[in-house]
């Protein structure tokens, strides 16, 4: 229903099967979606470098503490730092967000062709990558100037990444559909980083902590994180399986109720 | 092309919408007009699709607004904006989103730019434009993939009047093209020139629909005749002529100035203002 001159896709097959072209859309506009979202990304990379930069400056610090204190205190230190500064990244998913809130843009996109899934993606696929490449170069650097063994495979290593990467993007974005402002945002993101992901054993390792703090360190993603990426590490598929699901389902969740919040409008007046 | 018919809305105790009804043509205009909170932007919001109306019916080319999502051109009232892309980016964004590809896409673009006067803008980021200039480019956004159907929410407000001419100039060429189009606006000589059919809504409902000669052959006018000494005799009345006669029959000094205005928009406006004062 647009005007007759107006000038429509040529690109496309005759008789294409409408559900291939239908996915094909689909596909164009979460690519057109992600690449304005990356765009607006790169042009505001401050946040992003101080959570690379900030974990690396502190593993070489803190790496002497770590190998007198436990065994194998360089994985400790290496993977421990990537998780909790990957928790940090969370608000970066949640002020990207929430941003579209503020600029008054949300409403807009939601009267475009794009369904809520669409739009979700396409918003945070940059964001993924972002996290993604967070964590591939700090455990690169890992390896290379702290100490981390080099994980006999590294696949499970990426496949590790990119569970956790989708599970903080969730959290994230949940979070961004509760919060009312990007301070009660900021608030919540370092405490809750901070919080959940020492009590995960991210800073302290947890053979040292006490065994209430052991008991309680099950509710944190970053312990489920830390167990994921230090059995991936070592090689161990076996070891991070249950680990990786645990945290696929808090994506899940967490996924599903922004995506629900985010097609509603989040904090509009009236449903959708 | 756009038909709404009884439309309920309620935002906890307060009545959006209560009982609003528009037809609007392909290639018409309507103008909407009405103070703040008669219901027009929440009439907006659900033929929009972003919110589902409490009662009534809508339908877009005989089809309900979930299914013409990204078929209808809508500029909101508010500036929404990504302050840190380029006008160029946000048209590109929103054309993509609608479907346009490379050479489509890279005339439709061009086309917008000429059209609202974008052209030294296109590679300036949002949040460094004027007001006028964020104005533009909201409603090319909504405009470059052509729709058939424009929902411009006081497209103009706090505009310059390069943005107007080129914002009104870009309205009657879709409309003239066959886009069927709703207009709400608080400044009613753009209506004029739109030749737009005006539609009055007050208290969430339409309660007028007409020509402008229709919605004001029944509002007075003004007499006004000014004397030598400097006295002013003014008359409100439907009838300007012929009690201007009989003024100038009654007044017996010497009279300096007459003036005889016919109702105009604003005069509906203000009536408004009357019948919703408390």
């Amino acid at each position: 229903m647009l005007l007759d001159s107006a000038p429509r896709d040529s690109t496309r097959p005759a008789g294409a099967p409408a559900r291939t072209s239908r996915l094909l859309d689909a596909a164009y506009r979460i690519g057109a979606l992600a690449r304005h979202n990356a765009t607006l990304r790169l042009r505001d990379p401050g946040q992003m470098i101080s959570y690379i930069v900030m974990p690396m400056v502190l593993m070489l610090v803190l790496k002497p503490l770590y190998v007198r204190a436990v065994d194998g205190g360089a994985a400790q230190v290496a993977t421990g730092l990537m998780v909790m500064f990957s928790v940090f990244a969370i608000s970066l998913v949640g002020n990207s967000i929430l941003s579209e809130r503020t600029w008054r843009t949300w409403d807009r996109l939601r009267v475009s062709r794009a369904p809520a899934p669409e739009l979700l993606v396409g918003k945070t696929l940059p964001l993924f990558v972002v996290m993604v490449v967070q964590q591939t170069v700090l455990l690169v650097y890992g390896c290379l100037a702290i100490g981390l063994p080099v994980p006999p495979n590294p696949v499970y290593v990426l496949l590790a990444i990119m569970v956790w990467a989708f599970a903080l993007l969730a959290i994230g974005a949940l979070l961004a559909t509760v919060v009312r402002s990007h301070g009660e945002l900021s608030v919540i993101s370092d405490v809750g980083a901070l919080t959940l992901s020492s009590l995960g054993g991210a800073l302290v390792p947890l053979s040292i902590m006490p065994e209430w703090a052991q008991l309680a360190a099950h509710v944190s993603p970053g312990y489920w994180a830390l167990s994921m990426m230090q059995a991936a590490v070592r090689g161990d598929a076996a070891g991070a399986v249950p680990s990786a699901l645990v945290l696929l389902a808090i994506g899940l969740v967490a996924g599903a109720f922004a995506a629900r919040r985010l097609a509603r409008g989040w904090g509009r007046g009236g449903p959708m | 092309m756009l038909v709404a018919t009884d439309l309920v809305k309620r935002y906890g105790t307060i009545q959006a919408l209560d009982g609003f009804s528009l037809n609007v043509a392909a290639g018409e205009i309507v103008g909407l007009v009405g103070h703040n909170g008669a219901g027009k932007s929440t009439f907006v919001e659900i033929v929009s699709y972003l919110i589902r109306p409490d009662g009534g019916h809508v339908t877009i080319d005989g089809r309900p607004p979930s299914a013409t999502r990204g078929e209808v051109g809508v500029a909101p009232q508010h500036i929404a904006l990504y302050p840190s892309a380029t006008v160029r980016e946000h048209l590109e964004l929103y054309g993509r989103l609608a479907g346009l590809r490379r050479a489509a896409l890279r005339e439709a673009v061009e086309d917008m730019s000429t059209m609202l006067r974008l052209g030294g803008i296109m590679d300036r980021r949002a949040g460094k434009l004027s007001g006028g200039q964020q104005r533009r480019t909201q409603a090319a956004s909504a405009l470059v993939h052509r729709p058939a159907l424009l929902l411009l929410d006081e497209p103009t407000a706090g505009a310059d009047l390069e943005t107007r001419q080129a914002m009104l100039d870009v309205v009657k060429q879709r409309a003239g093209e066959g886009a069927a189009v709703v207009y709400t606006t608080h400044y009613l000589p753009e209506l004029t020139e739109l030749q737009a059919t005006i539609a009055v809504a007050r208290g969430g409902r339409v309660i007028a629909r007409g020509t402008c000669e229709e919605l004001l052959k029944d509002l007075p006018g003004e007499v006004r005749v000014t004397l030598a000494d400097r006295e002013e005799v003014s008359v409100s009345t439907s009838e300007p002529t012929v009690t201007l006669i009989d003024l100038l029959r009654r007044i017996d000094r010497p009279i300096s100035a007459v003036d005889v205005r016919n109702p105009s928009l604003d005069d509906l406006y203000r009536s408004l203002a009357v019948h919703d004062a408390p």
